[in-house]
């Protein structure tokens, strides 16, 4: 993996961004609705104190009473129709309350509407019965038919039942029934519908006729000589209070009425007895595809609240949700909500209403949160721009950088590379003065190329050093065998010393070999270059070769019938005698050993090729180098000078030589600065 | 033999004769010192060694030997060799003076020649050759004094060889070679024309000498003509085999 790469999974660390900021927009989102509802709950303590003063509105429980017996009056917005339908009303079916009968449930609603109450009543029935003409409000008998009885107390003082069962459907006469008898009562207006199910009664009566305690009793009859079965909306003997919102409360609340809040007020056993509700409708805004995923990635951070229908006012009319049946047991409770459609959210609080020590109702407070609405929705929106553009920015930026880095590493690695094969140790590296890391692994390559360079300039020196030290021991060792020729000496003696003389000589030439090379380079810096020409030189050099290695044949191939260069035409010969050395070394008998000359823009190209073993690769730089010597080990009269010393004249030349290997053999080439100016 | 110490300096008196030719040897190696020494004596020639300057030069202040032999670097004097040289040649210009040292640079050698010494040798030398060499001096010398003979001269066009004196003249005027140098060009321009390779030349220069001395000498003999004849063009190179004196 390279830097650039390990550099940009770095720069995938900013993706810890949308996590820091959903961290942040999620404590908002929670410190705002916890300050909502706060302020919420301070607005509810103070409305349920004042509503406090009125505990005379809200209605006490009466001993023994089932609250499930209680009926619950709708206030109603408009005026229904009395035409034995429910779909004028403004309300919800779901607000229909139920009974259990033979045929199938009963549903039934009590609605409030200026000064009068309507009553609808639908009933699941196999088989209606009419009542006979007069027999209308005779429940016992002798001839049974179905009907609707409201039964209307006030414990105590009255009880009595109004009746409504029919001859034929249509407008019906509602019978009131009480301990003195029985009588038709034109003040009240009703009408019987046949359904497919069943029959479905609409009835309006005026409050005024009515007591604090009403009850439903559906009676079913398969026939008109069967007793009928009846199923009534208490257990008890009596029915429960009838439960209507107070006038009273409703104004008090309307005082505290705020724009985007709903307020309604609970009595001790969670009826709605007041409300306002200002709460705006969840504008459903057109998502668009920008804000879909928004609505994803929202959905996924923030914190889900209960579904919004659970904050609804209960269409039956009593609130039985957990925080308001909290409240009622008299601690002060929070609840939220929030549509994930829309992503609005809602705060309630249900804070109890207490009186002398004692519950007696609940206050409920609903606010829409906008805020934190557009505040998340906003965090959302710029986290995930800052994220994006931060992550780009970052990874464009390390990008960038890794880039730079690894081109200022890879400049290094090829200029060390370079100098290396170039010979050239003591060049400077790039980025050697910048102070950073990669400064300080320049100015270390450098250190290790110079020593480097040191140390192959040591071995260089070292020959010819080593030849001077040993010359003048070694003239003591030859002269004084020469002395010891003139001294009689028996015959194993003269033998001993016959071999000694061999032994030094070949230690002179030694000498002289290695002393060569600072030789050649004090030639050069004293020559005086000429100008010559080296197609001449090669020809005569070349049939020389030919004369001394008989067993090898020699080929010179021309490109041009001149080649002037500068130089000294001695050394050159000497370099090329090097090469011939060691091509001739290389190769076998009869192998043919070539020298090529072509030009080559201003310069010469001088190869000499001969058939032989390859080169192993390492070598192919360092056998020009001093003492490096690939020929086996046993020969040891090479030291590894000559083609050291031919580098020395192709240097010295300003030129350069090298190596390289060719299909069957090795080919040196040299490459000489050539002088065309003359011409 | 007979060896006597005095004071730090070694004095071999040759037994043969009192004629014999006297030979200073300036040598801080004492065994090659006593090696050549015996070497001389051998040749019947008379032999003192001093292993440093001053002694030598104190010496030398009662008398002056017939030829001298100097190392360069003596004990710590690394140059001392050099300064001996140059003492000497201001007392006597004639004396005949040898450079023998382990120092084979061409800067050395040049520095010594143009001191004014006769010829400087290596020590790669082989005792024949040196012997060789001290002979060819003193032959010339004693050649000086004779009237020149027409048998020892050998003229090739402009160039005239002395071979007794061991002079060269070219269009008539000497040309100041070394011993070496003289061998060289006597070698080659005996027969103009003939390629004399580098184990000829070497031979007849009466030195072991590697190819880089040769073609040094080689070019410091055309630098001597070319002082005198700008034209001067008679000695070839013939790459690969040798050279050549081409009759002008």
């Amino acid at each position: 993996m390279n830097l650039k790469r390990q550099l940009l999974l770095v720069s995938m660390l900013t993706l810890v961004l949308p996590w820091a900021g959903y961290q942040f927009i999620h404590e908002t989102e929670s410190a705002l609705r916890a300050g909502q509802q706060r302020m919420l709950s301070g607005t509810a303590r103070a409305i349920a104190d004042s509503l406090a003063q009125h505990p005379e509105e809200f209605p006490g429980p009466v001993d023994g009473q089932v609250t499930a017996d209680q009926l619950y009056g709708h206030p109603l917005e408009t005026r229904p129709e009395i035409d034995g339908y429910f779909d004028d009303w403004p309300l919800e079916r779901s607000s229909l309350q139920s009974l259990r009968g033979t045929d199938g449930p009963t549903r039934f609603a009590i609605g409030l509407f200026d000064q009068s109450v309507y009553l609808y009543v639908e009933v699941s029935d196999r088989n209606v019965v009419y009542t006979q003409a007069g027999a209308a409000a005779l429940d016992d008998g002798p001839r049974f038919s179905d009907r609707v009885s409201l039964i209307n107390t006030s414990p105590l003082y009255l009880t009595e039942r109004i009746v409504f069962a029919a001859e034929a459907p249509g407008v019906i006469v509602a019978y009131v029934l009480d301990e003195y008898g029985f009588s038709p009562d034109p003040s009240i207006l009703a009408t019987w519908q046949d359904v497919a199910r069943g029959y479905q009664i609409e009835a309006r009566i005026p409050v005024s006729r009515l007591g604090t305690h009403l009850g439903v009793v559906v009676s079913n009859t398969a026939s008109d000589l069967e007793t009928p079965v009846r199923s009534a909306s208490f257990s008890a003997q009596v029915p429960g209070a009838f439960v209507t919102q107070s006038p009273e409360l409703g104004a008090i609340s309307a005082r505290f009425a705020q724009s985007d809040m709903r307020m309604f007020v609970t009595d001790s056993s969670g009826w709605r007895i007041a409300a306002s509700d200002n709460l705006e409708a969840a504008n459903s805004q057109p998502t668009s595809a920008g804000s879909a995923w928004l609505r994803i990635t929202y959905d996924a951070l923030v914190e889900s609240g209960q579904a919004p229908e659970l904050a609804l006012p209960d269409p039956g009319g009593r609130e039985q949700q957990d925080y308001i049946v909290a409240a009622l047991a008299g601690e002060e409770s929070t609840d939220w909500f929030r549509s994930a459609e829309s992503g609005r959210a809602i705060v309630a609080v249900a804070q109890p209403v207490v009186a002398s020590g004692e519950v007696i109702g609940a206050l409920v407070l609903q606010q829409g949160t906008d805020a934190i609405l557009s505040l998340t929705n906003q965090g959302l929106v710029r986290l995930m721009n800052v994220t994006l553009i931060a992550t780009l920015l970052v990874a464009a930026t390390l990008l960038g950088y890794a880039t730079w880095l690894s081109r200022r590493i890879r400049r290094l690695s090829v200029a060390a590379e370079d100098a290396l094969e170039t010979d050239d140790l003591r060049s400077a590296l790039p980025s050697a003065s910048s102070g950073d890391e990669v400064g300080d692994l320049s100015r270390s390559f450098s250190r290790v190329l110079r020593q480097l360079g040191d140390y192959n300039d040591y071995l260089r020196s070292l020959a010819s050093k080593l030849s001077h030290e040993l010359r003048t021991p070694l003239a003591i060792v030859t002269s004084s065998l020469e002395n010891l020729e003139h001294e009689p000496l028996n015959e194993a003696s003269a033998d001993y010393a016959a071999r000694a003389r061999d032994g030094a000589d070949r230690l002179r030439k030694i000498l002289t070999a290695m002393s060569e090379a600072s030789r050649v380079e004090e030639l050069m810096q004293h020559a005086e270059p000429e100008r010559f020409d080296l197609c001449a030189a090669l020809r005569s050099t070349v049939a020389a070769y030919q004369d001394v290695y008989p067993d090898r044949v020699f080929a010179l191939e021309m490109h041009n019938d001149s080649a002037t260069m500068q130089g000294s035409p001695e050394l050159i010969v000497q370099m090329l005698d090097k090469l011939v050395d060691n091509a001739v070394g290389f190769s076998s008998d009869e192998d043919t050993i070539t020298f090529t000359l072509t030009t080559e823009g201003n310069s010469l190209l001088l190869t000499v090729t001969n058939p032989g073993p390859s080169l192993p690769e390492q070598m192919r730089y360092q056998m020009f180098d001093s003492m490096v010597s690939m020929r086996p080990s046993e020969d040891n009269k090479h030291l590894g000078l000559g083609l050291y010393v031919a580098r020395l004249i192709a240097e010295g030349h300003g030129g350069k030589i090298s190596a390289e290997n060719t299909a069957d053999g090795v080919a040196i080439h040299i490459t000489l600065p050539g002088d065309t100016h003359g011409e | 033999m007979a060896w006597q110490c005095t004071g730090g300096m070694w004095q071999i008196v040759a037994r043969e004769t009192n004629l014999a030719k006297r030979i200073a040897i300036v040598e801080d190696e004492a065994a090659i010192r006593e090696n050549y020494a015996a070497a001389f004596e051998r040749e019947g020639y008379s032999v003192a060694g001093y292993e440093a300057r001053e002694p030598a030069l104190q010496a030398f202040d009662t008398r002056l030997p017939d030829l001298v032999v100097i190392d360069i670097n003596l004990k710590d004097d690394v140059e001392g060799g050099f300064e001996l040289c140059r003492e000497l040649r201001s007392r006597a210009a004639e004396l005949p003076i040898i450079f023998l040292t382990a120092r084979d640079s061409e800067f050395d050698a040049v520095s010594g020649l143009r001191l004014g010494a006769d010829d400087y040798l290596t020590k790669d030398i082989s005792l024949p050759h040196l012997m060789a060499r001290v002979a060819a001096l003193f032959r010339r010398l004693d050649a000086m004094q004779k009237p020149q003979s027409r048998d020892s001269r050998i003229v090739r066009g402009s160039l005239e060889i002395d071979t007794d004196r061991m002079t060269i003249l070219w269009q008539d005027q000497p040309v100041g070679l070394t011993l070496t140098e003289f061998w060289l060009v006597h070698a080659m321009a005996r027969y103009p024309g003939h390629v004399k390779n580098r184990q000829q030349l070497m031979d007849a220069a009466q030195a072991v000498l590697d190819d880089n001395t040769i073609t040094s000498h080689v070019k410091r003999i055309r630098r001597k003509f070319i002082a005198i004849d700008n034209n001067f063009d008679s000695i070839e190179t013939v790459y690969g085999m040798g050279y050549r004196w081409l009759a002008d």
